[in-house]
């Protein structure tokens, strides 16, 4: 039962992303040029036995699960919540978190497909070089690490209305993503960045991925990762109870 | 009669301010109960409370004997919002569909709730299309086909014509005849009066009056006044013994208790009074003057 209703919940939020993929569109799109156009430009370079190409996967494919999980959750919440659609949902049978599963969930396809697009860019600008096996663990990493940013935009959906958390996601996911070093190495930046992204979830995402290359440590970033989803279900929790009508 | 909803000593506070106050109501199966009263009145929280929104303390609020709060209670509840709006993306077939499976119903539940509510035809236009009373019928089927106890209704017709009122109450009354049970809440007064087996009146939190509509126009002397006028409401208003006022038209409607007294006046303030009738309080007036007494 609970299986056929989250089938149906899944197929609305699909439906609504196939039929007005705008949004989307966007957080899909911008991420995979980014990539295409620094990897085209400095993909082949070598660091550490890989290609910068590739390792841009997991740094640039960060930035593009996150802003494909951030921004779309949250955003269908507060259009639902601002059409009166949300509260049809709540005073249903259906116990609320099947909704909002849904609306991640529904969102993961797309968020596979910036992965796809990207190592497919690479492979096409002769930068990639890694084994399959280890770009797929790379991608099951992002997609899940990505998840308690989901919680973040629905902490945020619940309380603003949709073209207010549009600005507000942005201007989260565009500086803690520079900052965390997902558009370019922290090596290259001034070091209080590496400073700041210790303490950023975008930088310990991209880093776990990196991992599933390059065979770096991971307990710190699964641990940062872990308090960040505990944070973020309880942001979101809260928010929920104190959602604006 | 089967109970479908009780509610026992319903409380809600907001802050210092008492939103409900100790609220007993009860709706029957197959019975269709109006709530009204001013705005402010607490009927947003009573309902709220009733489809499992807001808290309730102990066992106060009591759906098919359930507790509202918990998801299965409420698929013995089919609601109609004021103003839905409907996702942009999706098509009437699709909605109600899944507010059948959302019910715990199959799929094929859908088609012949939408062939009762006229939808058929529309099975593939998104719902953002329809026109306000197609709007409406829609969230009815999608309220109705999970086949529920108590249907909510709030302000179900604001906005629709008169055709179109006539069709929604239709339909609604062929569904109490099998056992569905009607709240109502709206400020359609007139309206309420003539679909409602009871009416329940609400003031401050509290329940302050109840009872057939009949009965409760019978509560009070009060006789209403009707002419067209060229004085000003604000005159109008200011004429002894008016307890309430409202234009219908070019006529306006005055409550009063004290007719005749109303009249001398009024006839000498604007001579040219014309389409004068007095006639018994409606249930606008009673209501009005039953809030006005805070009537027990």
């Amino acid at each position: 039962m609970t299986r056929q209703v989250f089938g149906v919940e899944v197929a609305d939020e699909l439906r609504g992303i196939v039929r007005e993929p705008a949004a989307l569109f966007f957080s899909v799109v911008m991420p995979v040029a980014f990539f295409a156009l620094f990897v085209s430009l400095f993909g082949k370079f070598s660091a550490g036995g890989l290609s910068a190409g590739t390792q841009m996967i997991a740094t640039f494919g960060a930035f593009g699960v996150i802003s494909v999980v951030l921004m779309n959750p949250g955003l269908g919440v507060a259009a639902d919540r601002e059409r009166g659609w949300l509260r049809a949902k709540q005073v249903s049978s259906v116990p609320i978190g099947v909704t909002l599963a849904a609306k991640v969930v529904a969102a993961l396809p797309y968020a596979a497909g910036v992965l796809v697009a990207m190592t497919a860019t690479a492979a096409l600008t002769g930068a990639l070089n890694a084994p399959a096996l280890a770009l797929l663990r790379l991608g099951v990493v992002l997609v899940i690490g990505s998840l308690p940013f989901a919680l973040v935009s629905l902490a945020i959906g619940f309380q603003v209305k949709a073209g207010a958390g549009a600005a507000i996601l942005n201007a989260i996911m565009i500086p803690t993503s520079v900052v965390s070093g997902l558009w370019m190495p922290l090596d290259i930046m001034p070091p209080f960045f590496r400073d700041i992204a210790a303490f950023l979830p975008n930088h310990h995402l991209s880093e776990l991925a990196r991992a599933q290359l390059n065979g770096g440590p991971v307990l710190t970033h699964v641990l940062v990762l872990l308090a960040f989803a505990g944070v973020a279900a309880v942001a979101a929790g809260v928010s929920y109870r104190h959602a604006r009508s | 009669m089967e109970t479908v909803l009780e509610v026992r000593g319903a409380r809600h506070d907001y802050g210092a301010t008492k939103a409900l106050d100790g609220v007993d109501l009860d709706v029957g199966a197959g019975e269709c109960v109006a709530l009204l009263g001013p705005n402010g009145a607490g009927k947003t929280t009573l309902v709220n409370q009733i489809v499992g929104l807001l808290p309730h303390h102990g066992e106060s609020v009591r759906v098919g004997g359930g507790d509202p709060r918990i998801a299965a209670t409420r698929r013995q509840l089919g609601v109609v919002q004021q103003s839905l709006g409907f996702p942009t993306t999706l098509k009437v077939s699709e909605l109600v569909t899944g507010a059948a499976v959302r019910a715990g119903k199959p799929r094929s539940a859908a088609g012949p709730v939408m062939a009762e509510l006229d939808l058929t035809d529309l099975a593939g236009r998104r719902a953002v299309k329809l026109s306000g009373g197609q709007k409406q019928r829609l969230q009815l089927a999608m309220a109705l086909v999970g086949d529920p106890r108590l249907l909510v209704l709030d302000e179900p017709t604001a906005g629709l014509d008169v055709p179109a009122r006539k069709r929604f109450w239709q339909i609604l009354a062929e569904r109490r005849e099998r056992g569905v049970g009607v709240l109502l809440t709206t400020h359609l007064i007139e309206e309420s009066s003539a679909v409602a087996d009871r009416v329940v009146v609400l003031d401050r939190g509290r329940v302050v009056a109840q009872g057939t509509p009949d009965e409760l126009v019978a509560r009070l002397p009060d006789r209403t006044v009707i002419a067209r006028t060229g004085l000003a409401l604000e005159q109008l208003q200011a004429l002894p013994g008016v307890v309430s006022l409202r234009t219908d038209g070019d006529h306006v409607h005055l409550g009063t208790r004290t007719p005749e007294a109303l009249l001398r006046v009024l006839l000498v303030q604007d001579p040219g009074l014309t389409g004068l009738r007095v006639e018994g309080a409606g249930l606008e007036e009673a209501v009005a003057g039953l809030i006005e007494r805070g009537a027990a």
